[in-house]
């Protein structure tokens, strides 16, 4: 590694030309089957591919020259920028593309990029997916600045304050950030996955030793924007394991004694940056950008030549040469692309209809993504689903939710799609037991599920072949397209994402709505008495009684108050009222000692006492049973003399009569109690 | 001189900072557009005035007003060129068909003073007609620059021999630089011409209201200030807080300022005199794009019938008629409005920002241009004398 004061000192030198270096390939295959036929980077968002919104964000910067990161379809990438106008001679950028089809990783692209020496000075890391406002210079002024205040800083990530279960926060994959207050250091990072729930994360003592103020952030957007030094390609070679630039690198830079190197974050707050990491944030990026959050990047501001969306009232845009029926109803959020035909009686909300589509009559869209080229026939109805370049419905198909139709398959007629369905052209060749085995095309494919004239097979992601992975399958899901945010955290509140987030769920299931808990609680007590019940026939231990209860207690996460209140009334239950005493005496001399199990403390007891004071004062029937079951419960060391007297010394809370009446009841019994143990103490001197 | 591919570059940078919101202001937008059209005439080759309107029209102006259709300036500044050029080559034109007759007989040499003489007499005449962006100031510039121009005029006059070069460029190209250079310093002068009315405008102990932020409205008011006292009411103009800035800079100036929330225009309006604005563009009907508030403004001053005086230079002045009041509007980030963190809400809510507000003509009592106060209904003569007609739709 370099000494630190020559590089700060070439960095000062080459300021002049400012370079980038784009990862145009994701490493994972989130967007499978699409990316199949298409890299993710020129995906369209909004009718335009996603990767000139990173570009178009470089140009803002002023960056001059830009290496472009290609694996898969690199040869798609490199037309696309030969063709685009960034490849002109006027074009104030220079875009070098490298393919590094060998490469799997981040970490495989920064070794490469080491090797190849073609970073000089303070390089903008950014992935090929990422939507933004941001002004990069300022950002980059702010990295120079630290590190000419800390000669070891050597990366700047950028990242945007959000909501922890913002829509655009990428659930399950957006780290946790530990940052120092002041400085916005960098000193811990998490990285958190939805399944299995992380319930704690371990720091380093040092790190509180270092920091006075540290902040723990569970709310930050991961833009995936890094400003680095000469000396981050170098690492990550030095460190041949680092694969991800988060996980990896960022965790093993902080966690290293060794090499001292600091990381920082930049927290932005007013402008827009995110990226395009799955179909979950794919839905809800283009929502941002339609809502107009990425001003000035936004559809009517034209970013590719020939564009020419106008906005319209009510978040619509269109671009020219639309033709629209006259029955035809645009709900809001709408983009409709160039030579796009639309029949009567079609609704169309919070949707982005691509270029030269044709849509039939009484068709429903809503949430969906309908990519240029597709044919949608009459009575058709789509939802929060994306339909890629030459989609084909026929008649009466219905697109349930999040559903995934790739390339130029054909739908219908007279289909439903259950929801989740991912369709591709492309035949999986490793799973034989696919109805796709045989060799004649047409027989292969599924007419039940796709339609008579349907086109396309199931494809199912892979990670199913594996045993462990049902988490994967989650997150995976998780990061699918129409996956509500709100579902899932009801659901699956009882375990939460982290220790952060642990403390705010049980405010909130304390302060939560009161009809559903004490619906459960109703529910809790019905199912104690049940298994009372069911012990008294059977004549369960005591013991047994009580392990049952207790996992009972753990199952529907209440308290051992609540067990009381449910355990008391019922044994109560069981006392015959005609010969009351030798029958309280009976059941109690049995299930007194249960009782006893569910009391710990002398609060309890006293808790327990008023538990039985106030059944017996509710249910008349009860009211004889009070003194002799506390007598009974005093024998039996369930009650001490002590939580006795202290109960029958506090105060009624109102003057009850009925309550007032039952504890004259025990008065004589209280009297005996006292006296005893004033003749204890006298004995005792 | 810069060849074509430099001036692809300027006009490919010019329609990105447009596009990317970098230049902002009509001002600055209208500054930069005049600099890159006279950087086209100068550097594309042409032959005929016809070709050269083309250009100007079809390839550039077009373009330019594409990538910001919302900066109306920048096609009031493409038609502006594109009227001096027909003006140009209309007097020029005129010149030629009256001595062609006699120049078939003359030496070419002998007569050239004449017509030089000629030409200047008459293209000055014509060009002082319409150039009425400078004022009355500006008039013996243009007359001084043009017998500059056409006084170095010997390799012009080697190419007189014939009546067909009199037709030829090098003759208008010059002339046209010229005078898009004469614009050019108009714009940058139009403040000068407008503050001078302003003390025809305040007077002594005077109540003033404005809205927003605008460079012309603030120093007309300084103007003012340096021999009268008056006090201002800033209208702070959520959520850009430009009244904020305007506040500061007027108290700095030592103006009686005063800053009152959105909500408190109509309460105070009673108390006014009169409102003095500025605006983003003047619209053919009269009609106003300014700043987000200021339609609340002038409703308040026509409910308590106070005036709505707008200072604006003639350069924001468009040709366009608004079908509708969204037309020309801009929807921004709605961040100022409503937090992006409020994950949930911003899914349900439709958050709306719009950057201007469309006043109508009937709201606004007099213009303040460098020409001298009109009413909103004579701007249809202003739009006439200003843009060809056959250039309105660019």
């Amino acid at each position: 590694m370099p000494p630190p004061s020559k590089t700060s000192g070439k960095n000062l030198e080459a300021e002049s030309i400012l370079q980038a270096v784009v990862l145009a390939d994701s490493f994972n295959e989130r967007f499978r089957p699409i990316t199949l036929d298409t890299p993710r980077c020129l995906l369209p968002l909004c009718n335009t591919p996603l990767i000139e919104y990173t570009l178009e964000l470089l140009a803002v910067a002023g960056v001059q020259a830009v290496y472009l990161f290609c694996r898969e379809h690199s040869e798609t990438i490199k037309n696309y920028i030969k063709k685009s106008k960034w490849s002109r001679s006027y074009s104030p950028i220079k875009i070098i593309t490298i393919v590094t089809p060998e490469a799997r990783s981040v970490g495989d692209a920064l070794r490469e990029l080491d090797a190849k020496q073609l970073i000089d000075s303070d390089f903008i890391l950014i992935s090929g997916d990422v939507v933004s406002n941001i002004q990069l210079e300022k950002v980059l002024d702010a990295h120079r600045a630290r590190k000419s205040v800390d000669s070891n800083a050597i990366m700047t990530m950028v990242v945007k304050e959000a909501s922890p279960f913002h829509r655009t926060r990428s659930l399950g994959e957006s780290p946790i950030f530990v940052l120092d207050t002041k400085t916005n250091e960098c000193v811990h990072c998490e990285s958190v996955e939805l399944y299995p729930r992380k319930r704690r994360m371990t720091m380093d003592m040092e790190v509180f030793k270092k920091h006075a103020d540290v902040q723990i952030r569970n709310d930050l957007i991961d833009c995936q924007i890094d400003i680095c030094s000469v000396e981050v390609p170098a690492l990550f070679t030095e460190n041949f394991d680092y694969q991800d630039i988060r996980n990896d690198f960022v965790h093993g830079i902080l966690t290293s004694d060794l090499l001292g190197k600091t990381i920082y974050c930049h927290l932005v707050k007013d402008v827009y940056a995110a990226r395009v990491r799955n179909l979950h944030t794919y839905n809800a990026i283009s929502k941002d950008v339609l809502s107009r959050w990425t001003y000035p990047i936004v559809p009517d501001s034209n970013l590719q030549e020939g564009d020419s969306y106008e906005f319209m009232r009510g978040h619509i845009y269109k671009e020219k040469d639309v033709s629209l029926s006259r029955s035809c109803s645009l709900g809001e959020k709408v983009l409709i692309g160039a030579g796009t035909e639309i029949a009567e009686n079609v609704k169309i909300t919070n949707s982005v209809i691509g270029r030269r589509v044709t849509i039939g009559p009484n068709v429903e869209i809503d949430g969906a993504y309908i990519w240029d080229d597709v044919k949608i026939k009459s009575n058709c109805s789509i939802f929060r689903s994306i339909l890629a370049n030459n989609v084909v419905l026929e008649e009466n198909v219905i697109v349930k939710r999040g559903c995934l139709l790739s390339y130029d398959v054909v739908i219908g007629p007279n289909v439903t799609l259950e929801p989740y369905t991912k369709l591709t052209k492309h035949k999986k060749t490793s799973e034989s037991d696919n109805e796709g085995e045989e060799s004649n095309e047409n027989k292969a494919y599924d007419s039940t599920l796709i339609g008579e004239h349907g086109q396309g097979y199931i494809w199912s992601d892979k990670v199913s072949d594996t045993d462990d992975d049902e988490f994967d399958t989650k997150n995976i899901q998780i990061a699918g397209l129409a996956h509500d945010i709100s579902n899932i955290s009801l659901t699956d509140s009882d375990s939460p994402p982290s220790v952060i987030y642990e403390s705010s769920s049980d405010e909130l299931s304390d302060s939560g709505e009161s009809t559903t808990e004490e619906e459960s609680l109703k529910e809790f007590f019905k199912e104690v008495s049940q298994t009372l019940e069911r012990a008294f026939l059977d004549g369960h231990a005591v013991e047994i009684a009580s392990l049952e209860l207790n996992t009972l207690r753990m199952a529907s996460n209440t308290t051992f108050h609540d067990l009381r209140v449910g355990v008391i009334p019922t044994i109560l239950g069981q006392i015959d009222i005609e010969n009351l005493l030798t029958s309280a005496e009976e059941i109690l001399e049995q299930w007194g000692p249960l009782i006893g199990k569910l009391i710990h403390s002398r609060q309890d007891q006293i808790d327990t006492l008023y538990i039985l004071q106030d059944h017996c004062a509710i249910k008349q029937h009860h009211a004889k049973l009070f003194a002799p079951t506390l007598k009974k419960l005093y024998l039996l060391d369930v009650l001490d003399e002590d939580a006795i007297l202290e109960w029958n010394s506090s105060e009624l809370a109102d003057n009850d009569s009925s309550k007032s009446s039952i504890r004259k009841k025990v008065a004589p019994f209280v009297k005996w109690l006292e006296e005893a143990e004033v003749e204890d103490s006298d004995s005792d001197d | 001189m810069t060849g074509p591919r430099d001036l692809n570059a300027q006009i490919e940078s010019l329609v990105n900072r447009l596009r990317r919101r970098q230049v902002v202001g009509s001002w600055c937008v209208s500054i930069e557009t005049a600099m890159l059209l006279r950087q086209v005439v100068s550097a594309t080759r042409w032959n005929q005035v016809e070709t050269l309107i083309k250009v100007v029209k079809e390839d550039v102006g077009r373009r330019l007003v594409m990538a910001q259709p919302r900066e109306l300036a920048v096609g009031n500044i493409v038609c502006r060129v594109l009227r001096l050029i027909r003006e140009v080559y209309n007097s020029e034109d005129a010149t030629f068909d009256d001595n062609s007759a006699e120049d078939n007989d003359k030496d070419s040499n002998t007569d050239d003073d004449e017509k030089d003489e000629e030409i200047k007499s008459k293209s000055s005449q014509k060009i002082r007609t319409f150039s009425f962006y400078g004022g009355s100031g500006t008039g013996t510039n243009t007359q001084s620059s043009m017998i500059n121009l056409l006084g170095d005029g010997s390799p012009m006059g080697a190419k007189r021999a014939s009546v067909d070069d009199y037709r030829k460029p090098p003759n208008l190209k010059p002339l046209i630089i010229s005078e898009l250079q004469e614009m050019i310093n108009e714009l940058e002068n139009t403040y000068v011409n407008i503050i001078d009315q302003a003390m025809e405008h305040i007077h002594s102990n005077e109540i003033i209201m404005t809205v927003g932020k605008s460079r012309t409205v603030e120093m007309f008011l300084k103007t003012a200030a340096k021999k009268r006292k008056f006090s201002v009411l800033v209208a702070e103009t959520f959520p850009t807080y430009l009244g904020h800035e305007m506040a500061l800079s007027l108290s700095e100036a030592g103006i009686d300022t005063t800053v009152i929330s959105d909500s408190a225009i109509f309460a105070v309006m009673s108390r006014v005199n009169k409102v003095i604005m500025g605006t983003h563009a003047v619209l053919a009907n009269g009609g106003l794009i300014s700043v987000s508030g200021a339609q609340m403004v002038a409703t308040a001053a026509k409910h308590h019938s106070k005036p709505v005086v707008v200072c604006t230079g003639l350069y924001k002045l468009s040709p366009l008629y608004p079908y509708d009041e969204d037309s020309f509007n801009d929807l921004v980030a709605p961040d100022p409005v409503f937090s992006f963190n409020e994950g949930d809400l911003i899914d349900k809510v439709t958050l709306l920002n719009p950057y201007y507000d469309y006043v109508s003509p009937e709201l606004v009592s007099l213009f303040i241009t460098n020409t001298g106060g009109h009413p909103p209904s004579y701007l249809y003569r202003l739009i006439n004398e200003n843009y060809d007609p056959d250039d309105t739709d660019i």
